[in-house]
């Protein structure tokens, strides 16, 4: 699976506002929204599943990166949203570190697959430091996305 | 004296496959004992300490890992391991799952 099967254009946010881990989920759901991938009124449904995913562990994983997500049956597809944090997200991860990147990602629930082979694709590239270190720099949508698009065309050497 | 290395190749049965809290599940676990596990499937191996490794893997229910761990609990760690794979996880890695 590459990024441009779910990822949402217009859910991708170079400069997250947000400052704490509910503040982000917000903002990420509400990009989706905002681009009508999502029902509104199915927001706070998902910002409130994700949320209580969160409480079982931070999907905060290390290396600044967290990938917040849920399955909620108000989505009939895979949708992710990409946000860059400048000044970090205190996520409780792993590692205790900050949070630069986020992928979010909300999946049907009978296609565990699908949300199987986006984690594989967005773990495989995030290992890579280059293309790491590169969504940590971008700083419009446009970069994000050559990026996502440079990665699906495995340009990283994932 | 050098440390059991324990093999097997274990089924997932998890209907979500070895996903995000499963990786964590299992990094801890890793951590905990100060055990080395390495995953592998299809050819591609993982440590079992790099979440994103794991998940690299996209292992689904219906198949099988070769796991390897080696460390002084081997055996322990494999038959929680098994268990993790099964989607038992809350038993084990609570607070921080």
């Amino acid at each position: 699976m590459k990024f441009a099967d779910f990822i949402c254009r217009q859910a991708i946010l170079p400069q997250l506002h947000a400052t704490d881990k509910e503040g982000t989920i917000r903002e990420m759901v509400q990009a989706l929204c905002k681009a009508g991938k999502i029902e509104k009124s199915q927001y706070e449904s998902i910002v409130q599943a994700i949320l209580k995913r969160e409480e079982l562990g931070s999907t905060g994983i290390g290396r600044g990166v967290a990938i917040p997500h849920t399955k909620h049956p108000s989505v009939d597809q895979l949708i992710g949203a990409v946000a860059v944090s400048r000044q970090g997200v205190d996520f409780a991860s792993l590692d205790g570190e900050a949070v630069y990147l986020f992928f979010l990602l909300i999946s049907p629930p009978d296609r565990p697959g699908d949300h199987l082979r986006a984690l594989e694709n967005i773990s495989r590239q995030l290992h890579v430091d280059t293309f790491c270190r590169f969504l940590k720099q971008a700083k419009t949508v446009e970069d994000i996305q050559v990026l996502l698009d440079e990665a699906d065309n495995n340009q990283f050497g994932s | 004296m050098s440390q059991p290395v324990l093999r097997r190749i274990l089924l997932v049965t998890d209907p979500a496959g070895v996903h995000a809290r499963t990786a964590v599940a299992i990094a801890e676990l890793a951590r905990r004992h100060g055990a080395t596990i390495t995953l592998s499937k299809g050819g591609q191996q993982a440590a079992a300490t790099d979440v994103l490794q794991i998940m690299s893997l996209a292992v689904c229910e219906g198949e099988t890992l070769e796991v390897e761990v080696s460390g002084n609990h081997a055996a322990e760690v494999l038959e929680t391991l098994a268990q993790f794979l099964a989607g038992k996880l809350d038993e084990e890695t609570k607070p921080s799952a």
